[in-house]
């Protein structure tokens, strides 16, 4: 077995000499994959290939690394590639990848850093799980919407490795039964819905022979052709989150007519379309919107479930192989879940790319992180390479200086790629105040403006007129409160009377009297005064509070009037009949000189 | 001040001192109440317009607000120039259309202007939101508006009562719910705002007043075409005050300024352009002027040569016939000289209804431009329609300048309503204002007590009361010239109070049973007012018409949104220039929502296209082919009511086909449409061409293999009751592209021509 390769390593060994990766080569020539087992799934529109290997150390010296390599075909595609130690504990290790080249090979290889050092002669069971997407072509590229639709997939037969395979085999998962063509090499044994190949032996390095399956596959072959993910972060306790979203159908173009009659009454007429897609948000995600340029998309269903939120978001249409859509979907999360900080000190913690369907191809991400206004010293620690572009500000509610934007992309994400990112950064409690302030100073501003402004008189010419008409009515105002006190003093007066009448206190009665006269004497004197002034200022309402005054002195001598006759019916000078009926005349007379005064006030 | 005046007035009442307690002066009382008035109404106009959103989201509605979304987002992402220059390729084609010369851009400016400051101040709105939410709005400030030309009218209280009328009256609503995005929505606001200015401005002839009364005007004139109906009543009104003798200096004042600033400006509008001087319908207004000057120089005259009346009256006699007579002639040689256009057709079918119905099938086939009958008035105007001809008749017995001003303004709004149901919407303003002044009257009348008999108690809730109906400093004065013509008690039509009333009034006002049975039935006709209004916006009025809803048979709501599910795939799924031809009613929905270039629009401008796409769609399909194909259509797309029950372009395939017969008689026979008795069919009594068009093969295809429900066979239609006539429907040119899940709207694909032409039948050479 070991001179059935020599001439290889020896070969080998001369490239390595001549690249100067000797380190690798040595390493290469002393590792053997032991045994692998590769399956092959192809049950989605991805193409998922996991393998396990057992790495047997041949040499003496003990090894830290080895080098996983992917075909020069497939590696374009290579959305994911990882690799774990599947020990005898339970919990898988997972190992770190670093990219790396093989001078003279093509294709993509990684560097794989094991825990701890393999010792010469061990083993360790390692398995390699990749990735790949758009590597399954319909064939036909395009059908009707009768048709099913037949994908074709071109791999290796082999497992590709810069070292030797000792044995191996391949097991290949399809979504359906039908299979049209598949290559035959070691004449392989079909099943239901799998193909088993192999098991091969000795396989030399970088050993590739073309495996070509053709056969149906009608699960739903979406792409995300672009998804934007913004997340915008509050420290008033909310995280938005919104993502938008250009999904395509990259299966088999639909060709003809698109026939509803057809799409409605029989079940497998277009197959290969997709009505609806099942995104998971966050447990806590709320307010779940889903929408696009011409408004809400009516055709959702949200479902709470105990750990997540989902939500079904179907398209306006049905997608068939070719066609396309858009749409925006955004939610908001509490922030305490997801947002940890120590003094001044902040750390987001989220999803770099959330959930969007199962098996999900994203071709281009882009993830806009919005921090709040102020944040400083900002780092972020990303669970795999990303490209960041230049940051950018933000301005939203309230904004001044704006929000520091981290902005990154990547290409080529799959279902794996759903990791967290962390992001640290420190702000400054106080500038919480910051927009509270400002709307409370907006406010104070506009009040006091209105404030100046009714307060101050801006006009620029003066209008002695109106200074006149403001002064007489200030003075009118007043004799309006002086009469109505007046009057008041006749009703006073009348009760007074009214108490006399039945308690015959001369007394009492005398000293009210007396009261009338002293207040009605100083009311008098203060309306003549302000009737003096408003003749002052020229205004003819002067000869009104004139006329007032004369009413105004009848009346009062009515209240005597009916003073005295009180006292006379107490004093049994008239009889009450008579009494009465003179008071009902001086009522009436006082209630019509009260009227002339009414109609006087008015006229003021 | 009236409060303490009115306390006054209860004479021997106890409140004197009571009045004290109320501390600060009852103006400063007064003006916040008034301001808490109308900031509620502005709230309640706000808010009830809100229904659409609330049930369904904020989504612009119908046709027309479509395009006036697309222009304004056009606006805000490339400035106002590029706005003004916009040549619209994607719309007719392949005419296009020049949109920044022939838009009202009033609207767009506002909603863009308001986008621009509020994201200037970082509240970042989406100009979606700002074109919803723009009618609401601007109802508020309509309510305000309304308040401001009622107070000069009447006074503060009845402005109130007009602010809160106006704030919810349907006949106003219909056209500014949220999502209903268009001219009317600021134009109302601008109209109500240009009268209170100009009546404020014959008031104080004041320059100053007058050239705000011509700035707001100037926006009317960018905002909406209804702006013709100010600068035709204003004049009108100033030839009454001329004709009843009330000219004055402030009249002369008001009407030159507002004229000369009011026409250079609306000469800025590139849409109008030289029409205020070129066409009949701005005539009147110059003519008006003259004479105005006319009059003004014989006045002049007069004054300066110290003229006896009696050499006045020859004077007067002999120069202003002479001037009308030249007016008139010259008016006449420069409408035939060509320099002045003559009234255009829509004019026209102001005056005679039956004339668009005759010349002008475009303009007749859209509803909102026929004339109503009764219940569109009541519907919506409710109580207001009955109350409006009492406040009119208030504003004729204590009659002044500006209350000739509204009574023009009601007669007028009201001819033009009874022609064209969609002007009910100017009545709207108008009916609301006099129904405030009615109201507002009735109320003074019965709930005010000036009767001081009735004691202590009646003054105080008096007191009350006086401040719940009247507001300002001259409704105390107002209210005594009622009082003293109390005793023409006919003063109040319709519901007045009985006889037996009257001899009450007579002796002194009505009892206190009658004041509350009075108030109680005025209460509750503003109360069933108010529920009438909110049920018909609810219902009838918070429609976005391209969402649509059936109640499910557990009363779960159904959303059908087969418009959006229809565009939005072809925004998404045909090639970004794709042409897509469909009748005019949904061109502005195609262009808003699927971003699609569209051959004919709702923006009605060129009859002759929309009758070639009307000759297309009524044609068979080979004969359609060829103008399609000319035409460089893409993609057909038909409204197909016949799954949901929906009316649909079966429903107007008439007026296509009497549009398409207008322009091309040759072709296109409304006769063929029709069966032997005249019916218009399209089961099995259809006519064969109605049954080749091209709208009833698209409508139909594979219609007939459809059974709906167990009961009905298959290709039953639901919109007309009926089994189709022609089940077995092909295409050879085109193909279905979609149809919506609903089959409400259905595309087809026009096929290119064949490289080669294929064999109708195989070759002869071969069947030997």
């Amino acid at each position: 077995m070991t001179l059935n390769t020599s001439p290889k390593l020896l070969v080998l060994l001369l490239l390595a000499a001549s690249s100067s990766t000797v380190l690798l080569t040595r390493a290469a020539a002393e590792l053997v994959n032991e045994e692998v087992k590769r399956t092959v799934d192809l049950s989605t529109h991805l193409a998922k290939i996991t393998a396990e290997l057992l790495l047997h150390n041949q040499g003496e010296q003990a090894v830290s690394s080895f080098t996983l390599a992917v075909e020069p075909e497939l590696a374009p595609h290579l959305a994911y590639i990882g690799a774990s130690v599947k020990g005898d504990e339970e919990e898988d290790g997972t190992l770190e990848l670093k990219q790396t080249t093989i001078h003279g090979q093509s294709g993509e290889f990684y560097k794989v850093m094991l825990p701890s050092s393999l010792a010469g002669g061990a083993k360790l069971r390692v398995k390699v799980e990749t990735v790949y997407s758009h590597v399954l072509r319909p064939f036909p590229t395009h059908i009707t919407q009768a048709e099913r639709q037949l994908v074709v997939f071109q791999g290796n037969h082999y497992f590709y490795s810069p070292y030797v395979t000792r044995s191996q085999t391949t097991r290949v998962r399809l979504s359906t039964k039908t299979v049209e063509t598949y290559t035959k090499l070691g004449n392989p044994s079909k099943s239901d819905e799998s193909i088993e190949y192999g098991p091969f032996r000795d396989i030399a390095p970088f050993s590739e022979d073309a495996l070509k399956i053709h056969y149906e596959n009608n699960t739903p072959f979406l792409t995300i052709s672009s998804i934007t993910r913004i997340i915008e972060v509050s420290h008033w306790g909310n995280i938005a989150v919104e993502e938008t979203i250009d999904l395509r159908h990259t299966g088999a173009y639909l060709k003809g007519p698109f026939s509803r009659y057809d799409y409605q009454r029989q079940s497998d007429s277009g197959i290969s379309s997709v009505k609806s897609l099942k995104t998971i948000l966050p447990a806590s995600a709320q307010d779940v919107y889903y929408r696009d340029e011409i408004g809400n998309i009516s055709t959702s269903h949200l479902q709470v479930l105990e750990d997540s939120v989902e939500v079904e978001v179907r398209p306006r249409f049905p997608l068939f192989g070719g066609w396309k859509t858009h749409y925006i979907i955004g939610y908001n999360l509490p922030s305490y879940e997801y947002l940890y900080m120590l003094g001044d000190q902040y750390a987001l913690k989220m999803r770099l790319v959330d959930h969007v369907y199962d098996d999900q191809v994203i071709d281009s991400l882009t993830v806009k992180l919005i921090l709040p206004e102020g944040a400083r010293n900002i780092h972020v620690d990303t669970p795999y390479p990303i490209d960041r572009m230049p940051d950018q500000l933000h301005y939203t509610y309230l904004d001044t200086f704006g929000r520091p934007v981290l902005v990154a992309t990547k290409t080529n994400l799959v279902e794996q790629h759903i990791q967290d990112v962390v992001v640290h950064y420190t702000f400054n409690k106080i500038l919480m105040l910051q927009e509270p302030l400002l709307v409370v100073g907006a406010f104070y501003i506009l009040f006091f403006t209105v404030i100046i402004y009714v307060r101050l008189d801006f006009a620029i010419t003066k209008d002695p007129a109106a200074e006149v008409r403001m002064k007489v009515a200030s003075i009118t105002e007043q004799v309006l409160t002086l009469v109505n006190k007046r009057l008041g003093l006749y009703r006073h007066m009348d009760e007074v009377v009214n108490r006399y009448k039945q308690s015959r206190d001369t007394g009492a009665l005398n000293s009210g009297r007396k009261t009338l006269e002293a207040d009605h004497r100083t009311l008098t004197n203060d309306i003549a005064s302000l009737q003096a002034r408003l003749k002052a200022e020229g205004s003819d309402l002067a000869e009104k509070v004139g006329e007032v005054q004369k009413s105004d002195g009848q009346v009062k001598e009515l209240v005597c009037r009916s003073c005295q006759e009180a006292e006379r019916l107490v004093a049994g000078k008239i009889k009450k009949e008579a009494y009465i009926e003179s008071e009902k005349t001086l009522a009436g007379k006082r209630q019509e000189l009260v009227t002339r005064i009414d109609s006087l006030l008015d006229a003021l | 001040m009236t409060q303490r005046k009115r306390d006054l007035g209860g004479g021997g009442g106890g409140g004197g001192g009571g009045l004290r307690g109320w501390g600060a002066p009852p103006s400063g009382w007064l003006s916040l109440l008034s301001f808490a008035i109308l900031l509620l109404a502005w709230l309640v106009a706000f808010s009830s317009r809100l229904f659409a959103v609330i049930r369904f989201e904020s989504i612009i509605h119908e046709f027309d607000p479509w395009f006036n979304y697309r222009a304004t987002r056009y606006l805000t992402e490339n400035g106002f120039y590029h706005f003004l220059n916009w040549f619209d390729e994607r719309a007719w084609y392949p005419l296009g259309r020049i949109v920044g010369g022939t838009v009202f851009p009033g609207l767009m400016v506002t909603a863009g202007l308001i986008h621009h400051v509020l994201n200037a101040l970082h509240v970042t709105v989406h100009i979606r939101d700002v074109c919803v939410f723009l009618a609401p709005v601007f109802s508020g400030l309509t309510s305000v508006a309304t308040f401001l030309l009622t107070r000069e009218l009447w006074n503060q209280s009845a402005g109130l009562l007009a602010a809160c009328l106006i704030a919810i009256a349907p006949g106003y609503t219909q056209r500014s719910v949220a999502g209903s995005y268009d001219n009317e929505g600021v134009a109302i606001f601008a109209l109500q705002l240009t009268y209170f200015l100009w009546v404020r401005s014959v008031k104080t002839g004041s320059v100053f007043w007058s050239v705000c009364c011509s700035l707001s005007y100037f926006y009317m004139v960018s905002a909406w075409g209804g702006y013709v109906f100010i600068v035709n009543l204003v004049p009108l009104h100033v030839l009454v005050l001329l004709l009843m003798g009330r000219h004055s200096g402030r009249l002369y004042v008001a009407y030159s300024v507002f004229y000369v600033v009011g026409l250079v400006l609306s000469l800025q509008v590139p849409f109008v352009g030289f029409q205020p001087v070129r066409s009949s319908e701005h005539m009147a207004a110059a003519g008006v002027f003259a004479l105005l000057q006319a009059y003004a120089f014989v006045h002049y005259l007069r004054d300066r040569l110290g003229l006896t009346p009696r050499e006045f009256l020859a004077l007067f006699l002999l120069c202003v016939p002479l001037a009308a007579v030249a007016g008139t002639a010259a008016l006449v040689l420069l409408t035939y000289g060509g320099y002045i256009a003559p009234w255009s057709g829509r004019f026209y079918s102001l005056w005679d209804t039956g004339y668009a119905a005759v010349h002008i099938p475009l303009i007749a086939s859209v509803a909102e431009h026929q004339t109503p009958t009764w219940w569109p008035f009541f519907f919506n105007l409710h109580v207001l329609l009955c109350t409006f001809p009492a406040g009119l008749w208030f504003c004729l017995k204590d009659i002044n300048d500006e209350r000739v001003f509204v009574a023009l303004y009601a007669v007028s709004a009201a001819y033009f309503a009874a022609v064209m149901s969609r002007l009910i919407l100017t009545l709207t303003p108008v009916v609301c204002v006099l129904s405030a002044v009615a109201f507002s009257n009735v109320f003074e009348r019965y709930l005010a007590d000036e009767n001081p008999r009735n004691g202590n108690n009646a003054a105080i809730t008096e007191n009350k009361d006086s401040k719940r109906s009247s507001g300002g400093g001259r409704s105390g004065k107002l209210r005594k010239q009622h009082v003293a013509s109390s005793s023409e008690a006919g003063e109040r039509p319709g519901r007045g109070p009985t006889e037996a009333q009257e001899k009450e009034e007579e002796e002194g006002g009505p009892g206190i049973h009658l004041r509350a049975a009075v108030c109680l039935t005025m209460l509750f006709l503003l109360a069933l007012f108010a529920v009438h209004c909110t049920t018909v916006t609810s219902t009838a009025y918070s429609h976005p018409s391209v969402v649509l809803t059936t109640r499910g048979s557990r009363g779960d709501i159904d959303v059908i949104d087969d418009y959006r599910e229809a565009y939005y795939w072809l925004r998404q799924n045909t090639a970004e220039r794709a042409r897509v031809m469909a009748w005019w009613d949904y061109g502005y929905q195609i262009a808003g929502m699927a971003d699609r270039t569209t051959i004919v629009d709702n923006n009605t401008w060129n009859n002759s296209h929309i009758a070639l796409v009307g000759k297309a769609m009524a044609s068979n399909e080979s004969a359609a082919y060829g103008i399609m194909r000319s035409l460089d259509v893409d993609y057909v797309l038909v409204i197909f009511g016949g799954v949901l029950g929906q009316g649909d372009d079966i429903s107007k395939f008439l007026w296509m086909v009497r549009i398409a017969e207008g322009e091309h008689p040759g072709d296109v026979r409304e006769r063929d449409y029709l069966n032997a008795r005249g019916e218009y069919r399209v089961d099995a009594g259809g006519t064969r061409t109605m049954f080749d068009s091209l709208v009833y093969k698209m409508c139909y295809h594979r219609f007939g293999e459809l059974q709906l429900s167990a009961r009905q066979p298959a290709g039953f239609d639901r919109a007309r009751g009926a089994v189709i006539g022609e089940k077995d429907i092909s295409f050879k040119h085109l193909e279905e592209a979609f149809t919506s899940e609903h089959w409400l709207v259905r595309i087809y694909r026009v096929k290119k021509p064949d490289n080669r032409e294929p064999l109708e039948n195989r070759l002869r050479v071969h069947e030997d």
